[in-house]
């Protein structure tokens, strides 16, 4: 009989022991939330900075783009006029002007040369200004990554009931962009997408 | 050189102004942009074109949405479609060739390719 009563205070004694152990870990585990909750609550609200930030790389990046694009139709504009001036001045001089002046008939078709060399520089720069388009799509991908981030440190606020009121001021605009979008210069990707066009043309027509 | 009215439609204006200056060069000065496939239905409710060049993403409205409502209409189901897109996947062309694009060219591109698909396309719908 006191053997058992020895036995069941031992008992009550170990899982005293024990409960008291369980409260300070839980004490320790929400002490531990406590102080993740100010870098998770931190890095969720710089995400809408980050998305800010990489917004005005877009924008700022296609008014340089814009003003490029400016020059560019300046330069073209500027060159087609010089073409339209030696053409009337082709059309007033007399006909045996160029054939008595030889010097002067160089001096003309060089200007002719260095102003189509011109327009076509002017246009590969246009060609290039491509890239904006792509960086820009690029950027967005970004961005939306930045945002499942936010949503998913959201979630974790939520599940260790910590304030999530704290909301995102940068209101979500649409989003329209190709995930894969590159800048390749590579004429090999039209190539292999003309193939399958023509494949598919086959295709079709056979069926 | 064919007589055509473009219709350019790309959400980013760049791209736009770069496609508008490519066509003028080429020789067609008759280009109206759009900035998504919304804008785009809307004007050719109003205007006749008969070239249609075409982007993919595009917010309200994406083109290949764009283009399956236009095949779905009587008055437009014949107008040529260029699609001009950074989307180079295999599985992408054959769903904007299934949607009813003419032709397809992937960004960036030069503007011989643009020339060359356009006199394509035109060829391929007797228009050359």
């Amino acid at each position: 009989m006191m053997d058992k009563s020895i036995r069941v205070e031992n008992s009550t004694k170990n899982i005293h022991a024990e409960l008291r152990h369980l409260a300070d870990s839980i004490s320790q585990i929400i002490k531990g939330i406590r102080v993740a909750q100010e870098p998770i609550a931190d890095s969720r609200n710089k995400v809408p900075q980050a998305t800010e930030q990489l917004e005005r790389v877009t924008q700022q990046t296609a008014m340089a783009t814009h003003r490029v694009l400016d020059m560019v139709e300046a330069i073209t504009g500027r060159d087609g006029e010089i073409e339209t001036q030696m053409k009337e001045l082709r059309r007033v001089l007399p006909s045996t002007y160029f054939r008595n002046n030889s010097r002067v008939k160089r001096i003309v078709e060089r200007i002719g040369v260095n102003v189509s060399a011109n327009q076509n520089d002017a246009y590969a720069i246009m060609d290039a200004l491509q890239f904006q388009d792509i960086t820009s799509q690029q950027v967005d991908h970004a961005i939306s990554l930045l945002e499942q981030v936010e949503n998913r440190l959201k979630d974790v606020m939520v599940g260790l009931q910590l304030d999530v009121s704290a909301e995102s001021d940068v209101k979500r605009k649409e989003r329209a962009y190709d995930p894969n979008a590159h800048f390749s210069s590579n004429s090999n990707e039209q190539s292999e997408v003309d193939k399958l066009l023509h494949n598919l043309t086959k295709e079709k027509q056979n069926n | 050189m064919a007589s055509l009215k473009i219709l350019a439609v790309d959400d980013s204006p760049t791209m736009r102004r770069i496609i508008v200056n490519t066509l003028k060069r080429a020789g067609y000065d008759d280009v109206t942009e759009a900035s998504d496939g919304k804008d785009a239905l809307a004007k050719m409710k109003v205007e006749q074109f008969n070239f249609v060049i075409t982007d993919w993403n595009m917010p309200e409205m994406d083109g290949l949405t764009f283009v399956s409502q236009v095949r779905s209409l009587d008055e437009f189901k014949d107008v040529p479609i260029l699609m001009v897109t950074t989307r180079s996947v295999k599985d992408d062309i054959i769903e904007a060739m299934k949607a009813g694009v003419n032709n397809y060219i992937v960004k960036p591109f030069t503007p011989e390719t643009l020339g060359e698909k356009i006199g394509q396309v035109l060829k391929s719908v007797g228009r050359s």
